[in-house]
């Protein structure tokens, strides 16, 4: 199976007939989480007791899978002033899996991995990473979806078990050693993939690929919203927005947080806590001296956009993975894809005859001249 | 700290509701060994008014001209001001009129019935005095109640929560009935520390903590209920609940209805 350290993909078929009993046979790797509805509209990923309230046709869940990994809200460390010392609160991280993970939500994890692993190491991150096991499930588009246009409607990695729908099943790629060992374990529920099996991956795939609702070039879209700053779109729908910070929340790939120390009252000991934050509030913009380097509601909004289109270089793909949920979860409505589409010309009202009279000096990451008045 | 912290708490008129929050506290206990408690009648016999303090909690809001004396009092014999609860800081449920004539709200109320004191509408305590820090909420949570304190007695400055209460429905993982089922909740510009209480029962919320600072977007959300078929008085009603005193919330919203469509 392994050639010079690399996994060998392999694929076997899990007939639908036997689905609910492999599922049930995750339970013996781990606590199982899977999406599930929460509510008329709303999916979750959820902890599974009952394998057959599982959701394999799901939109997109309200909250992102980083949230087994990245929790919403941790305690970081326990202080004593008097003592001045802190202790660590990384609890025992027990293993779980986490099944029904779209393409796009896996590469969402890939970013947060090329942060939190690598760039600024994070151990209650990888701690949790290391006890996750990801079982991906094929999916299609529904209107908010972009993947497509991300490059990220297909993984080819970050996974350890990948379910490609099928009439009769699922055609299951392998990707780690751990995918390996769930398989052969349970290898009486899984059959060999025939060349029908092939024929109806490939037409899914193809099929997939035509239901999504915008085929085009995004190419150059850095470069236009670099050049873009004044468009009255900023303006426009900055003006709609509530700063309700539900798009960063959301989001698959938004890795800022917001530390607190929570003291006890007995003047000496406390904890630290941290939470997700969201560039559209006030505070994240606000340093030392109470200065703001994003003071207004238009530069915060601004900043989503610029920070979500910015590449991953390691990755070579955008932070933004097109999965669909700042859109679908904006209690303003507001269109992330059609904004963008504006700024690309894509859309009728979108070439206004100014271009931005100060062009940015350094990548717009560093941008701090984005603003408007209060 | 060797000395201790003397802690005061007064009450103007409300509900009591704030104080009982804090003083059925366990954790208040362990304050003992820290504090003194100077004036706190539900939980101190021996309380006094005209006493120094380090710290003022006020609960209520200001709604008669012995409390204005009492607030001004309390001010100058305290380091910190702290506003407990919507009354003291936004004016309260109280306030939810007070744009209608003082006399009609009495009689309302109170009928013919003669009182001890000379009435007036319901304000805010920022309205008289300089407030250092404000724990919101209808009551209060106790968890924001123990931070302030506890921050304060390690020599720090506790932080003002700037941010919606979306944001803890979000963290929660909890279904927004706004966008859903087109309830006309105030999340969106209320202050969070309830951990998004009511949308957690399925419930909209009714902004019972304020406001959010200066990032309550009352046009945008008016907007958003306007498309959802709310009208201008429905909306100015339900955002006034706690809001009234809001200098901006009127004019946010009439905004949205004189753009037309
Ligand atoms: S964005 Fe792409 S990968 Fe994600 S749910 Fe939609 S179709 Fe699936
Ligand atoms: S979700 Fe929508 S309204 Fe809320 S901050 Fe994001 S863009 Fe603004
Ligand atoms: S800056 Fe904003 S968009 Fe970028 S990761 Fe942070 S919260 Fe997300
Ligand atoms: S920016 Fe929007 S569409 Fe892109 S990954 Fe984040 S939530 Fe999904
Ligand atoms: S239910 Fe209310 S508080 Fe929760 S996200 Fe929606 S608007 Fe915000
Ligand atoms: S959800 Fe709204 S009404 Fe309910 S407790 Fe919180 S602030 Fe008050």
């Amino acid at each position: 199976m392994y050639i010079n350290g690399v996994i060998e993909l392999r694929y076997v078929k899990l007939p639908k007939e036997n689905t609910y009993e492999f599922l049930e046979r995750l339970k013996e790797w781990g606590v199982l989480y899977a999406p599930v509805k929460i509510s008329e509209k709303f999916y979750d990923f959820r902890e599974i007791d009952d394998v057959r309230k599982i959701e394999f046709k799901y939109n997109r869940t309200i909250m992102p899978p980083k949230k087994f990994f990245f929790l919403p809200k941790e305690k970081i460390f326990e202080f004593s002033i008097s003592k001045a010392e802190y202790n660590e609160a990384i609890e025992n991280v027990e293993p779980f899996i986490v099944f029904g993970v779209h393409a796009c939500d896996i590469f969402g994890l890939k970013i947060m991995d090329t942060i939190y692993l690598d760039e600024l190491p994070d151990k209650y991150y990888k701690v949790r990473r290391e006890k996750g096991i990801i079982i991906g499930i094929s999916c299609v588009p529904d209107e908010h979806c972009f993947c497509n246009l991300r490059e990220t409607d297909f993984a080819d990695n970050g996974f350890d078990l990948f379910l490609h729908e099928l009439p009769d099943g699922w055609l299951v790629r392998v990707g780690t050693p751990t995918g390996h060992r769930i398989v052969d374990k349970n290898i009486k529920l899984f059959e060999e993939v025939t060349t029908q099996d092939v024929c109806e991956f490939r037409e899914f795939e193809n099929k997939k690929n035509q239901m999504f609702k915008y085929h085009e070039d995004w190419g150059n879209l850095r470069y236009l919203l670099e050049m873009e700053m004044e468009h009255p779109m900023w303006d426009e729908q900055s003006e709609l927005c509530l700063a309700c910070g539900n798009c960063n929340l959301t989001c698959p790939t938004c890795r800022c947080y917001e530390v607190q120390d929570i003291p006890n009252l007995d003047g000496d000991t406390g904890a630290r806590i941290r939470r997700w934050d969201s560039c559209q509030l006030r505070s994240h913009g606000l340093v030392a001296g109470n200065h703001n380097f994003r003071p207004t509601k238009k530069s915060r909004f601004m900043n989503r956009y610029l920070c979500k289109n910015s590449y991953n270089e390691k990755l070579g793909i955008s932070y933004c993975v097109g999965c669909g949920r700042c859109t679908y979860f904006c209690p303003a409505e507001i269109s992330f894809v059609e904004n963008l589409r504006t700024i690309l010309g894509l859309k009728d009202d979108s070439c206004p005859p100014e271009v931005a009279e100060e062009m940015p000096k350094r990548g717009f990451a560093y941008s701090s001249s984005m603003g408007g008045e209060e | 700290m060797s000395e201790k912290v003397r802690v005061g708490f007064y009450a103007l008129t409300s509900c009591y509701g704030c104080q009982l929050q804090m003083a059925m506290m366990d954790e208040i206990l362990h304050l003992l060994d820290k504090a003194e408690i100077e004036c706190w009648f539900m939980v101190e016999r021996n309380s006094d008014e005209d006493r120094e303090v380090d710290i003022a909690f006020i609960e209520g809001s200001v709604s008669t001209q012995e409390e204005i004396e009492l607030v001004k009092k309390i001010r100058e014999k305290a380091r910190i001001v702290i506003a407990v609860g919507s009354c003291a800081v936004h004016g309260g449920v109280q306030s939810w009129d007070k744009d209608k004539e003082f006399n009609e709200l009495w009689k309302t109320v109170y009928g013919d019935a003669h009182v001890k004191f000379e009435p007036k509408m319901a304000e805010p305590v920022e309205k008289y005095i300089k407030v250092d820090y404000k724990l919101y909420g209808c009551p209060p949570e106790k968890k924001d109640f123990l931070y302030a304190l506890g921050t304060l007695l390690i020599g720090s400055w506790p932080e003002d929560i700037d941010y919606p209460v979306c944001v803890e429905c979000r963290l929660r993982g909890n279904p927004c009935i706004l966008i859903e089922k087109g309830e006309p909740c105030l999340g969106p510009i209320t202050t969070a520390g309830c951990d998004a209480r009511c949308p957690s029962y399925g419930i909209a919320c009714i902004g019972c903590r304020g406001a959010v600072r200066d990032v309550a977007w009352f046009d945008s959300l008016a907007l958003e209920f306007k498309k959802k078929g709310l009208t201008k008085e429905e909306i100015l009603e339900r955002m006034k609940i706690f809001n009234a005193y809001n200098p901006k919330l009127e004019e946010m919203v009439s905004k949205i209805f004189e753009e037309g469509e």
